[in-house]
């Protein structure tokens, strides 16, 4: 357990309102270990479409130096996001892009962990592994295990209420939590 | 414009002025084999962030109808892009989320030929490969070999005029436009 208290960020990569990974990002509080608290990054929804002559005329957009600042001030980021196309959710990775373009790059260092969820069979393996690999660019500090595909999740997610209703799903959410509090206490910034 | 000629419409990844992805771009009408006609296509940097709700309360936006027309019509598609963080521009890839969710996915059986400009040794292909990966997914035909995969780009485009004067690139690329051609051809039967 970690010695002091742990302030976590969530992301989701998906905006529309009734999203499943909306609803397991929801859940991580409920199933956070003590000590840990995870509450939702500022929004990338009014970020600009990523391009240089933005940047180097009238500087960062405010939304992208907000999002960058929590980045920054947070012990971990959790990522939670659907597979489109069998990759990032191109608003998502605009929004890294542009984060990733500040002085002081928010990621390098950074704890992050990676969660998924996906009507179909396959759980998002392959958003993930862009993901790492985008990670890996960035200087993140990506928590290898264990790892988290909700595969079919229209099962395992009540529609209405927006909860998990599949016992042994949010029992992998807690151990990832629980690995990713000692991750960041072993490897995290000491601030 | 020769009726035997294949259309084909070419997509830049890159927004701002300077680029040397759309430098390249503009140069592939001088380039192309006589029975080859190219043109660039309409903006995707209109359209907004991709959100399912969008989608469904008032349809598609005007900008994503409009980019996919011109893929429909095209015989192929190029798409000349440079590499954010390891990966597809988020702007890029936001437009092909977006029309990945039509009725008839624009890019469903449609030849597809790669190029990228970068500045380091790799030329963009880690870019590349997933972009293979993205459009496969939705069922495009992507051309092998050869790539072109511009290494070290600042010293083959001209310092002032950002033409790209690198002989064995110029020549590379010659060489897939007229591989391209033919692999349209076979696969659209259009002999």
């Amino acid at each position: 357990m970690a010695d002091k208290a742990l302030n976590v960020i969530s992301i989701c990569g998906s905006l529309r309102k009734g999203s499943y990974n909306r609803m397991v990002m929801n859940a991580l509080p409920g199933l956070a270990p003590e000590g840990m608290s995870i509450k939702e990054a500022p929004p990338f929804t009014d970020f600009p479409l990523y391009n240089a002559d933005i940047q180097n005329s009238t500087g960062f957009p405010a939304p992208a130096q907000t999002l960058g600042d929590d980045i920054r001030k947070a012990d971990g980021v959790i990522i939670v996001t659907p597979e489109y196309n069998f990759g990032i959710p191109g608003a998502l990775k605009n929004a890294i892009d542009w984060v990733s373009r500040l002085q002081n790059q928010p990621f390098a260092g950074k704890p992050v962990a990676l969660q998924s969820a996906s009507p179909g069979p396959v759980g998002g393996a392959r958003v993930q592994y862009d993901m790492r690999r985008a990670m890996v660019f960035l200087d993140a500090l990506t928590l290898n295990k264990p790892e988290i595909f909700i595969g079919n999740c229209a099962q395992r997610i009540d529609e209405k209420t927006g909860q998990i209703t599949d016992e042994p799903t949010k029992g992998f959410m807690k151990q990832q939590l629980a690995a990713f509090a000692k991750f960041i206490a072993a490897h995290g910034s000491k601030n | 414009m020769s009726d035997n000629q294949v259309n084909v419409l070419v997509i830049c990844g890159s927004l701002r002025k300077g680029s040397y992805n759309a430098s390249l771009a503009r140069t592939l009408p001088s380039l192309a084999p006589p029975g080859m006609s190219l043109k660039p296509a309409p903006a995707w940097d209109k359209m907004p962030i991709y959100n399912h709700d969008i989608q469904a309360d008032t349809g598609f936006p005007a900008a994503a109808t409009a980019w996919a027309d011109a893929i429909r019509a095209a015989d192929g598609v190029i798409i000349v892009s440079p590499e954010y963080n390891w990966s597809i521009p988020g702007g890029l890839k936001n437009a092909i989320d977006w029309v990945s969710r039509m009725k008839d996915v624009p890019f469903k059986e449609k030849p597809v030929a790669l190029q990228s400009c970068a500045g380091g040794v790799l030329g963009g292909s880690r870019m590349q490969y997933h972009l293979r990966q993205c459009l496969t997914s939705i069922d495009a035909f992507l051309f092998g070999k050869p790539e072109v995969l511009v290494t070290f780009a600042a010293k083959k485009f001209d310092e002032k005029t950002n033409e790209l004067i690198d002989q064995p690139t110029l020549d590379v690329v010659k060489q897939q436009l007229a591989g391209f051609e033919k692999f349209i051809r076979r696969l659209n039967g259009k002999n």
